[in-house]
Protein backbone atom coordinates (compact mmCIF):
# COMPACT_ATOMS: atom_id res chain seq x y z
CA UNK A 1 0.00 0.00 0.00
CA UNK A 2 1.52 3.24 -0.93
CA UNK A 3 1.92 5.92 2.15
CA UNK A 4 -0.96 8.06 2.84
CA UNK A 5 1.12 11.44 3.77
CA UNK A 6 0.74 11.03 7.01
CA UNK A 7 3.06 9.78 9.84
CA UNK A 8 2.88 8.02 13.51
CA UNK A 9 3.93 10.48 17.09
CA UNK A 10 7.10 8.55 17.40
CA UNK A 11 7.84 9.17 13.58
CA UNK A 12 6.77 12.59 14.31
CA UNK A 13 9.32 12.67 16.99
CA UNK A 14 12.27 11.39 14.56
CA UNK A 15 11.09 13.76 12.24
CA UNK A 16 11.35 17.01 14.75
CA UNK A 17 14.89 16.00 16.25
CA UNK A 18 16.11 15.16 12.13
CA UNK A 19 14.66 19.23 11.94
CA UNK A 20 15.75 20.57 14.60
CA UNK A 21 19.71 18.96 13.84
CA UNK A 22 19.28 20.50 10.70
CA UNK A 23 17.90 24.27 11.40
CA UNK A 24 20.70 24.52 13.60
CA UNK A 25 23.53 23.06 10.83
CA UNK A 26 22.23 25.47 8.60
CA UNK A 27 21.21 28.88 10.13
CA UNK A 28 24.01 28.00 13.32
CA UNK A 29 24.43 32.00 13.27
CA UNK A 30 21.32 34.02 13.63
CA UNK A 31 18.59 33.23 15.95
CA UNK A 32 15.92 32.43 16.45
CA UNK A 33 16.78 28.28 16.51
CA UNK A 34 13.71 25.34 16.86
CA UNK A 35 14.05 23.23 19.77
CA UNK A 36 12.02 20.46 21.27
CA UNK A 37 9.88 21.07 24.44
CA UNK A 38 8.72 17.85 26.22
CA UNK A 39 4.83 18.01 26.89
CA UNK A 40 3.62 18.81 30.45
CA UNK A 41 3.01 15.05 32.37
CA UNK A 42 -0.27 14.05 32.15
CA UNK A 43 -1.42 11.69 34.65
CA UNK A 44 -4.49 10.51 32.21
CA UNK A 45 -2.01 9.74 29.47
CA UNK A 46 0.23 6.33 29.81
CA UNK A 47 4.17 7.72 30.05
CA UNK A 48 5.91 4.83 27.73
CA UNK A 49 6.82 7.54 26.23
CA UNK A 50 8.17 11.25 25.81
CA UNK A 51 5.34 13.67 24.01
CA UNK A 52 6.42 17.03 22.63
CA UNK A 53 6.48 19.48 20.23
CA UNK A 54 8.81 21.98 18.39
CA UNK A 55 8.96 25.31 19.47
CA UNK A 56 10.34 28.20 17.54
CA UNK A 57 9.69 31.98 20.04
CA UNK A 58 10.25 35.29 19.98
CA UNK A 59 9.94 35.91 16.17
CA UNK A 60 9.58 39.29 15.11
CA UNK A 61 7.42 39.03 12.01
CA UNK A 62 9.06 41.27 9.19
CA UNK A 63 6.08 43.81 7.63
CA UNK A 64 4.51 44.50 10.65
CA UNK A 65 5.85 47.86 11.22
CA UNK A 66 4.40 49.72 8.86
CA UNK A 67 0.97 49.64 10.03
CA UNK A 68 -0.45 51.59 12.67
CA UNK A 69 -1.39 49.24 15.61
CA UNK A 70 -2.68 51.64 17.85
CA UNK A 71 -6.14 49.86 17.83
CA UNK A 72 -4.81 46.84 19.29
CA UNK A 73 -5.16 48.33 22.74
CA UNK A 74 -8.99 49.48 22.38
CA UNK A 75 -9.85 45.48 21.13
CA UNK A 76 -7.79 43.95 23.86
CA UNK A 77 -10.85 42.97 26.02
CA UNK A 78 -12.18 40.53 22.39
CA UNK A 79 -9.53 38.65 23.23
CA UNK A 80 -10.52 35.91 24.99
CA UNK A 81 -8.93 35.66 28.18
CA UNK A 82 -6.51 33.30 29.44
CA UNK A 83 -5.69 34.30 32.46
CA UNK A 84 -9.43 33.64 33.67
CA UNK A 85 -10.18 36.90 35.22
CA UNK A 86 -9.63 39.89 33.12
CA UNK A 87 -8.00 41.60 36.46
CA UNK A 88 -4.87 42.17 34.37
CA UNK A 89 -6.18 44.41 32.11
CA UNK A 90 -5.69 47.77 33.96
CA UNK A 91 -6.29 50.99 31.77
CA UNK A 92 -3.73 52.95 33.78
CA UNK A 93 -0.76 50.31 32.57
CA UNK A 94 -2.21 50.90 29.11
CA UNK A 95 0.40 52.57 26.63
CA UNK A 96 -0.22 53.74 23.17
CA UNK A 97 1.62 51.51 20.59
CA UNK A 98 4.18 53.32 18.72
CA UNK A 99 4.54 53.40 14.69
CA UNK A 100 7.69 51.46 15.20
CA UNK A 101 6.35 48.74 17.37
CA UNK A 102 7.28 44.84 15.81
CA UNK A 103 5.09 42.10 16.76
CA UNK A 104 6.27 39.00 17.95
CA UNK A 105 5.52 35.68 17.56
CA UNK A 106 5.61 32.35 18.88
CA UNK A 107 5.32 29.16 16.90
CA UNK A 108 4.73 25.65 17.86
CA UNK A 109 4.61 22.21 15.75
CA UNK A 110 2.24 19.72 17.28
CA UNK A 111 1.65 16.38 16.51
CA UNK A 112 -2.24 15.91 15.68
CA UNK A 113 -3.68 12.12 16.95
CA UNK A 114 -6.79 12.58 14.61
CA UNK A 115 -5.03 13.55 11.92
CA UNK A 116 -1.75 11.80 12.13
CA UNK A 117 0.20 14.99 10.80
CA UNK A 118 2.27 18.12 12.17
CA UNK A 119 0.07 21.69 13.50
CA UNK A 120 1.53 24.50 13.36
CA UNK A 121 0.15 26.31 16.67
CA UNK A 122 0.88 30.31 17.03
CA UNK A 123 0.29 33.13 18.94
CA UNK A 124 1.68 37.35 18.50
CA UNK A 125 1.79 39.71 20.99
CA UNK A 126 3.24 43.38 21.44
CA UNK A 127 5.79 44.00 23.15
CA UNK A 128 4.37 44.97 26.37
CA UNK A 129 2.90 41.00 26.08
CA UNK A 130 -0.79 42.24 24.81
CA UNK A 131 -1.62 39.22 22.34
CA UNK A 132 -2.74 40.33 19.14
CA UNK A 133 -6.26 39.34 17.89
CA UNK A 134 -6.87 37.87 14.01
CA UNK A 135 -7.19 40.97 12.51
CA UNK A 136 -4.09 42.37 13.85
CA UNK A 137 -1.78 39.38 12.87
CA UNK A 138 -3.51 39.48 9.40
CA UNK A 139 -1.73 42.58 8.47
CA UNK A 140 1.59 41.27 9.60
CA UNK A 141 1.06 38.21 7.29
CA UNK A 142 1.98 37.75 3.66
CA UNK A 143 -0.17 38.71 1.09
CA UNK A 144 -1.51 35.36 -0.24
CA UNK A 145 -2.27 34.35 3.30
CA UNK A 146 -4.24 37.46 4.01
CA UNK A 147 -5.77 36.53 0.92
CA UNK A 148 -6.71 33.20 1.64
CA UNK A 149 -7.90 34.40 4.94
CA UNK A 150 -10.56 36.49 3.20
CA UNK A 151 -11.89 33.58 0.93
CA UNK A 152 -11.70 30.64 3.50
CA UNK A 153 -12.70 32.51 6.86
CA UNK A 154 -13.27 29.39 9.01
CA UNK A 155 -11.14 26.42 7.76
CA UNK A 156 -7.77 28.20 7.24
CA UNK A 157 -6.61 29.63 10.40
CA UNK A 158 -8.64 29.16 13.42
CA UNK A 159 -8.15 29.49 17.16
CA UNK A 160 -8.41 26.59 18.98
CA UNK A 161 -6.77 25.36 22.45
CA UNK A 162 -3.30 24.36 22.45
CA UNK A 163 -3.06 20.51 23.40
CA UNK A 164 -0.51 21.06 25.88
CA UNK A 165 -0.69 24.18 27.04
CA UNK A 166 -4.68 24.66 27.01
CA UNK A 167 -4.80 27.93 25.62
CA UNK A 168 -6.41 29.63 23.03
CA UNK A 169 -3.42 29.82 19.85
CA UNK A 170 -4.22 30.06 16.44
CA UNK A 171 -3.65 27.49 14.22
CA UNK A 172 -3.43 26.14 10.48
CA UNK A 173 -5.99 23.59 9.51
CA UNK A 174 -4.60 19.99 8.95
CA UNK A 175 -7.41 18.45 6.84
CA UNK A 176 -5.17 18.92 3.52
CA UNK A 177 -2.06 18.10 4.79
CA UNK A 178 -1.71 14.64 4.31
CA UNK A 179 -2.49 15.20 0.33
CA UNK A 180 -0.16 17.30 -0.14
CA UNK A 181 2.67 15.79 1.70
CA UNK A 182 2.25 12.70 -0.09
CA UNK A 183 3.31 14.59 -3.29
CA UNK A 184 6.56 16.25 -1.53
CA UNK A 185 7.62 13.02 -0.09
CA UNK A 186 6.91 10.56 -2.21
CA UNK A 187 6.31 11.33 -6.13
CA UNK A 188 7.70 7.19 -6.89
CA UNK A 189 4.74 4.87 -6.37
CA UNK A 190 6.06 2.21 -5.53
CA UNK A 191 7.78 3.86 -2.61
CA UNK A 192 5.89 2.30 0.30
CA UNK A 193 5.55 3.29 4.03
CA UNK A 194 8.56 1.98 5.37
CA UNK A 195 10.79 3.47 3.10
CA UNK A 196 9.25 7.24 4.00
CA UNK A 197 12.68 9.39 4.87
CA UNK A 198 11.25 10.82 7.81
CA UNK A 199 14.27 12.99 8.29
CA UNK A 200 13.19 15.09 5.63
CA UNK A 201 9.56 15.30 6.56
CA UNK A 202 9.48 18.74 8.38
CA UNK A 203 11.44 20.27 5.73
CA UNK A 204 9.58 19.64 3.17
CA UNK A 205 6.13 20.71 5.21
CA UNK A 206 7.70 24.02 7.04
CA UNK A 207 8.39 24.84 2.76
CA UNK A 208 4.24 24.85 2.51
CA UNK A 209 3.29 25.89 6.15
CA UNK A 210 5.81 28.56 6.56
CA UNK A 211 4.77 30.54 3.12
CA UNK A 212 1.50 31.27 5.58
CA UNK A 213 3.11 32.73 8.44
CA UNK A 214 5.96 34.32 6.46
CA UNK A 215 8.58 31.55 7.85
CA UNK A 216 11.28 31.24 5.51
CA UNK A 217 13.60 28.07 4.46
CA UNK A 218 17.27 28.88 3.08
CA UNK A 219 17.69 26.88 -0.51
CA UNK A 220 20.79 25.20 1.10
CA UNK A 221 18.61 23.05 3.67
CA UNK A 222 16.06 22.32 0.83
CA UNK A 223 18.59 21.32 -1.10
CA UNK A 224 20.45 19.03 1.80
CA UNK A 225 16.70 17.39 1.46
CA UNK A 226 15.92 17.15 -1.87
CA UNK A 227 14.76 13.57 -2.98
CA UNK A 228 17.14 12.53 -5.89
CA UNK A 229 14.71 11.53 -8.78
CA UNK B 1 25.10 40.34 -5.28
CA UNK B 2 26.04 43.56 -8.11
CA UNK B 3 28.37 40.98 -9.96
CA UNK B 4 25.44 38.59 -10.36
CA UNK B 5 23.49 40.72 -12.38
CA UNK B 6 24.40 39.69 -15.82
CA UNK B 7 23.62 36.16 -14.65
CA UNK B 8 20.50 37.02 -13.55
CA UNK B 9 19.40 38.63 -16.65
CA UNK B 10 19.15 35.69 -18.57
CA UNK B 11 16.41 33.37 -19.18
CA UNK B 12 15.21 30.24 -17.34
CA UNK B 13 13.51 27.13 -19.24
CA UNK B 14 10.70 26.05 -16.95
CA UNK B 15 8.95 22.60 -17.36
CA UNK B 16 5.83 22.52 -16.06
CA UNK B 17 4.88 18.76 -15.17
CA UNK B 18 1.19 17.90 -13.95
CA UNK B 19 0.63 15.33 -11.07
CA UNK B 20 -2.34 13.51 -10.01
CA UNK B 21 -5.00 14.13 -11.95
CA UNK B 22 -3.52 17.74 -12.92
CA UNK B 23 -4.54 18.47 -16.65
CA UNK B 24 -1.18 18.23 -18.60
CA UNK B 25 -0.28 21.69 -20.57
CA UNK B 26 -0.37 21.65 -24.78
CA UNK B 27 2.82 24.29 -24.02
CA UNK B 28 4.84 22.75 -21.01
CA UNK B 29 8.02 24.15 -21.02
CA UNK B 30 8.49 27.64 -21.22
CA UNK B 31 10.96 30.82 -20.63
CA UNK B 32 11.11 33.22 -18.05
CA UNK B 33 13.05 35.94 -16.78
CA UNK B 34 15.23 35.09 -14.10
CA UNK B 35 14.86 38.34 -12.22
CA UNK B 36 10.92 37.47 -12.13
CA UNK B 37 9.41 36.12 -8.97
CA UNK B 38 8.27 32.49 -8.85
CA UNK B 39 4.51 34.00 -8.36
CA UNK B 40 4.62 34.64 -12.33
CA UNK B 41 4.75 30.97 -12.62
CA UNK B 42 2.28 30.09 -10.43
CA UNK B 43 0.00 33.15 -12.04
CA UNK B 44 1.12 31.58 -15.26
CA UNK B 45 -0.53 27.77 -14.47
CA UNK B 46 -3.26 29.31 -12.86
CA UNK B 47 -4.08 31.24 -15.99
CA UNK B 48 -3.51 28.61 -18.36
CA UNK B 49 -5.61 25.55 -15.96
CA UNK B 50 -8.29 28.21 -15.00
CA UNK B 51 -7.99 27.18 -11.18
CA UNK B 52 -7.47 29.62 -8.12
CA UNK B 53 -6.03 26.57 -5.97
CA UNK B 54 -3.00 25.17 -7.28
CA UNK B 55 -0.23 23.22 -5.02
CA UNK B 56 3.02 24.04 -6.88
CA UNK B 57 6.48 21.94 -6.21
CA UNK B 58 9.87 21.61 -6.87
CA UNK B 59 12.64 19.18 -6.79
CA UNK B 60 9.50 16.88 -5.27
CA UNK B 61 10.88 18.23 -2.05
CA UNK B 62 9.48 21.55 -1.11
CA UNK B 63 6.82 24.33 -2.35
CA UNK B 64 9.44 27.40 -3.00
CA UNK B 65 7.86 30.84 -1.96
CA UNK B 66 6.27 32.58 -4.05
CA UNK B 67 8.58 35.63 -3.69
CA UNK B 68 11.85 33.54 -4.42
CA UNK B 69 13.68 35.00 -7.76
CA UNK B 70 13.06 32.04 -11.00
CA UNK B 71 17.04 32.37 -10.92
CA UNK B 72 17.92 31.81 -7.92
CA UNK B 73 15.26 28.27 -7.82
CA UNK B 74 17.21 27.89 -11.07
CA UNK B 75 20.86 28.04 -9.71
CA UNK B 76 19.68 26.02 -7.07
CA UNK B 77 17.17 23.33 -7.69
CA UNK B 78 17.84 23.24 -11.58
CA UNK B 79 19.72 20.54 -13.93
CA UNK B 80 19.82 19.51 -17.59
CA UNK B 81 19.43 23.23 -18.67
CA UNK B 82 15.74 24.15 -16.94
CA UNK B 83 13.66 24.04 -13.64
CA UNK B 84 10.77 21.53 -13.12
CA UNK B 85 7.88 22.84 -11.93
CA UNK B 86 5.10 20.26 -10.89
CA UNK B 87 1.76 21.65 -10.02
CA UNK B 88 -1.36 18.96 -8.81
CA UNK B 89 -4.98 20.11 -8.41
CA UNK B 90 -4.92 19.77 -4.55
CA UNK B 91 -5.62 22.38 -2.18
CA UNK B 92 -3.03 23.22 0.44
CA UNK B 93 -5.97 24.51 2.77
CA UNK B 94 -9.13 23.72 2.84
Amino acid sequence: MNWDGTLSSSEFRIAALAFIEKWNRFISTSPPQWSWALSPKRPWIAAHEAEGYLLLENVFLPGSSEEDHDQVNDRGKQEPSCSGQDDTIDSTILVQSHHDEMHRYDFHIVYSMSYKVPVLYFRGYCSDGQPLVLNDIEKDLPGNSAKLLMESKWTFITQEEHPYLNRPWYTLHPCGTSEWMKLLISTDASRDKHQVEFENYLVSWLSVVGQVVGLRIPFEMLKDSGSCS
Amino acid sequence: MASESSNSARKVVVHLRATGDAPILKQAKFKIGGTDKFAKVIDFLRRQLHRETLFVYVNSAFSPNPDELVIDLYNNFGFDGKLVVNYACSMAWG
